[in-house]
């Protein structure tokens, strides 16, 4: 089954619509669902031109396609744990939230918080993702548990902070603070980044590009060839601010 | 007639013993305060009555009038914020907190924009504190990180640290060691025993780096770290390591700077290590003088201490998303109300220009920037001055504000409940 949300045009087009409804499983039943605009609550057709192809028994059968203007949608695919979801543009802050399976792919760019404590699942973001993609909430001690997410683009700051497991790839550049505090997982960057894996526990970090303003804190330890990648990097271990028992591989 | 022990509202130091000259109504004359103090009370030149914008200027209207059409806004709008509250005291905020739940709206504070960071770092690592009465009494080695006291706190050393007389550090001059870490050589560095000056941006380094010294991982350390010389960096580690009981205290060059609550994490990390050897404790130099009453104020009241978000009808909190900056920048509310600050002044031009564009209705006792941004202006008593209520020191201390003298202005906190009436369909709070 095929659900096509394309969305309205809206009097105030810059008022944050919450649509935690849009997941797969959901329209099993049907598409009477609720969204909030602002602080008002609104009918799913109050803010989409709604298109049903095809039945569904199953919601792993369920494709769920955004169209429009929709980078002000927030928490789209909340709590999804299987089918998929599609958007042509951009979306908002907070997709994929607790995310445990089915796959989101984002043809346009992605708002922060993109898969926060995501924990299966596959997200993947054809443009750039902002801030605190693949991260916690405020204050959690774990963020990204499990599952993958890859941009395709750069990222904003903070990429993968509290990353506890699970895959990160970032095909283009991190902001400030990749991987900060970072207790497991693996996270990718083949561009360029700042400042990465501050405090970090555990876990692993590979980083193509240059990095600038490399944290005092990380001893290095050997020089080796990364078969996957087919380059020479130097590996630290770190944060020694920290009891850090992470690996940082920095293309040489 | 002379009123003893005033407290000053200006700055989060809320000094306690001021001694003021009243004379026919008017305060005359500042004793025992700061230069900022002394403005504060002294300059203090009031708006007559509300305002409202026309096309042409401004036009007087009554407070009735007033309070019925910010009602008439807040309830029409899709997405109000209701930002400030550091200036006036708990009374006020409380009413505050309870309209935001009543229409969904965002309330934020003036953390948002100073030690909002500081907050964020807490809620990760918690706060190895204590009250200034302990610092004054106990405190050898004090550290001043990304702040310039003598400048924005000017009575914060000669009250609590470098020239006051504590309990167990009785010749305080010479007994404690003061450090001042900071980007530039402030009037405070001057006054330091060890100054540590450090590259732009540099400061989570710098804390990193010393973390490692102190638990002895000083071989991995280079050279220089971010323009500080290693030597300097174990000299220091050294220092704080050997003191009986030390305490810094850092200001918006920490938490405004680039890596923002990181920074404060590390710092609070670093006092969390340094634990391990001595007693070591840190704290923010707030701002305004209740801001961290409004910090107080919104925890009891909805859990979370800036930047909640009521548009689902339960407190949501996530800075970055649900801060006044971030709703501005992005255009997204459509009606707001700033209550004892100015954001005109201080926001980023891109949110404060979204605030021109929308209807926005300030309560303040005194014309600011934002007043130019604004539709209407409220004029109301200034807490501490003419209106008595809590608020709360830097460390978390309540203090009772004093009304000193009259000057006929109604309370904001009668305002406020007045808008919450009307917005309520004239039921009481």
């Amino acid at each position: 089954m095929r659900v096509i949300l394309e969305s309205k045009v809206r009097a105030k087009p810059n008022l944050p619509i919450e649509a935690e409804a849009i997941i797969p499983r959901n329209f099993l039943k049907g598409t009477d669902l609720i969204v909030y605009e602002g602080n008002k609550e609104r009918t799913l057709s109050e803010m989409f031109w709604i298109f049903v192809e095809g039945t569904a028994v199953s919601p792993e059968n369920i494709e769920v396609i955004l169209k429009g203007d929709t980078s002000r949608i927030k928490r789209v695919g909340e709590y999804m744990d299987t089918g998929s979801i599609v958007i042509e543009g951009d979306i908002g802050m907070h997709c994929g939230n607790f995310m445990s399976g089915g796959t989101i792919e984002i043809r346009g760019n992605a708002d922060s918080w993109l898969g926060r404590e995501m924990r299966g699942g596959t997200i993947l973001c054809r443009g750039n993702a902002s801030h605190y993609c693949a991260t916690g909430y405020r204050g959690e001690k774990k963020g990204m548990q499990g599952g993958k997410v890859e941009v395709s683009g750069n990222t904003g700051d903070f990429c993968a902070e509290y990353l506890a497991g699970g895959t990160v790839h970032i095909h283009g550049s991190a902001g400030d603070f990749p991987g900060v505090e970072m207790r497991g997982g693996e996270l990718i960057i083949e561009g360029d980044a700042t400042r990465p894996c501050g405090n970090m526990k555990s876990g692993s970090c590979v980083i193509l590009g240059t990095v600038h303003d490399m944290l005092p804190t990380f001893e290095k330890i050997e020089q080796r060839v990364l078969p996957e990648w087919k380059v020479t990097a130097d590996v630290y271990k770190g944060d020694v601010a920290n009891r850090g028992k992470g690996t940082l591989c920095v293309r040489s | 007639m002379i009123e003893h022990d005033v407290v000053c509202p200006f700055c989060g130091c809320l000094c306690d013993d001021l001694e003021l000259v009243c004379e026919g109504g008017k305060i005359v004359k500042v004793q025992n305060g700061c230069a900022l103090a002394e403005s504060t009370f002294m300059n203090d030149v009031r708006l007559p009555s509300p305002i409202r914008r026309t096309e042409s200027g401004w036009e007087d209207i009554s407070y009735t009038e007033a309070i019925k059409e910010t009602a008439e806004i807040l309830q029409g709008a899709d997405r109000p914020l209701l930002y400030g509250w550091s200036s006036t005291h708990g009374e006020a905020q409380s009413i505050g907190v309870h309209i935001a739940e009543l229409i969904g709206a965002v309330i934020d504070n003036t953390s948002t924009v100073c030690h909002g960071p500081s907050i964020l770092a807490i809620q990760e690592v918690g706060h190895p504190g204590c009250t200034l009465g302990q610092v004054k009494n106990r405190a050898d080695v004090i550290i001043y990180w990304g702040c310039n006291p003598i400048e924005a706190h000017p009575r914060h050393m000669s009250r609590y640290t470098t020239y006051a007389t504590g309990f167990f550090v009785p010749d305080a001059q010479r007994e404690r060691t003061v450090i001042v870490v900071d980007t530039r050589r402030t009037d405070t560095a001057g006054i330091a025993d060890e100054f540590v000056q450090i590259e732009h941006s540099g400061d989570y380094a710098v804390l990193s780096a010393l973390r490692a010294i102190v638990r002895g991982k000083a071989s991995v350390i280079p050279a220089k770290v971010a323009g500080v010389s290693k030597e300097q960096l174990i000299r220091i580690a050294e220092i704080c390591k050997t003191a009986k009981f030390g305490a810094i205290f850092f200001g918006l060059g920490l938490t405004m700077s680039r890596g923002k609550y990181k920074n404060i994490r590390n710092a609070i990390e670093l006092t969390d290590e340094l634990n391990r050897h001595t007693k070591f404790v840190i704290s923010p130099l707030r701002g305004h003088g209740n801001v961290y009453g409004s910090n107080e104020v919104f925890t009891w009241m909805t859990g979370y201490p800036f930047a909640v978000d009521f548009a689902r009808g339960i407190a949501f909190y996530n800075p970055g998303e649900t801060t006044a900056v971030d709703i501005l920048r992005r255009g997204e509310c459509d009606a707001a109300l700033i209550v004892a600050s100015d954001p005109g002044a201080n926001f980023p031009r891109a949110a404060a220009a979204h605030l021109a564009k929308i209807p926005t209705v300030v309560i303040d006792p005194h014309v600011n920037a934002t007043t130019a941004l604004s539709r209407i202006h409220i004029p109301c008593t200034a807490a501490g001055i003419d209106a008595a209520g809590t608020a709360y020191r830097m460390d978390g201390v309540p203090i009772r504000l004093k009304k000193v003298i009259d000057r006929g202005y109604p309370d904001d906190a009668e305002i406020l409940k007045k808008i919450y009436d009307r917005l309520n369909g004239g039921k009481e709070l």
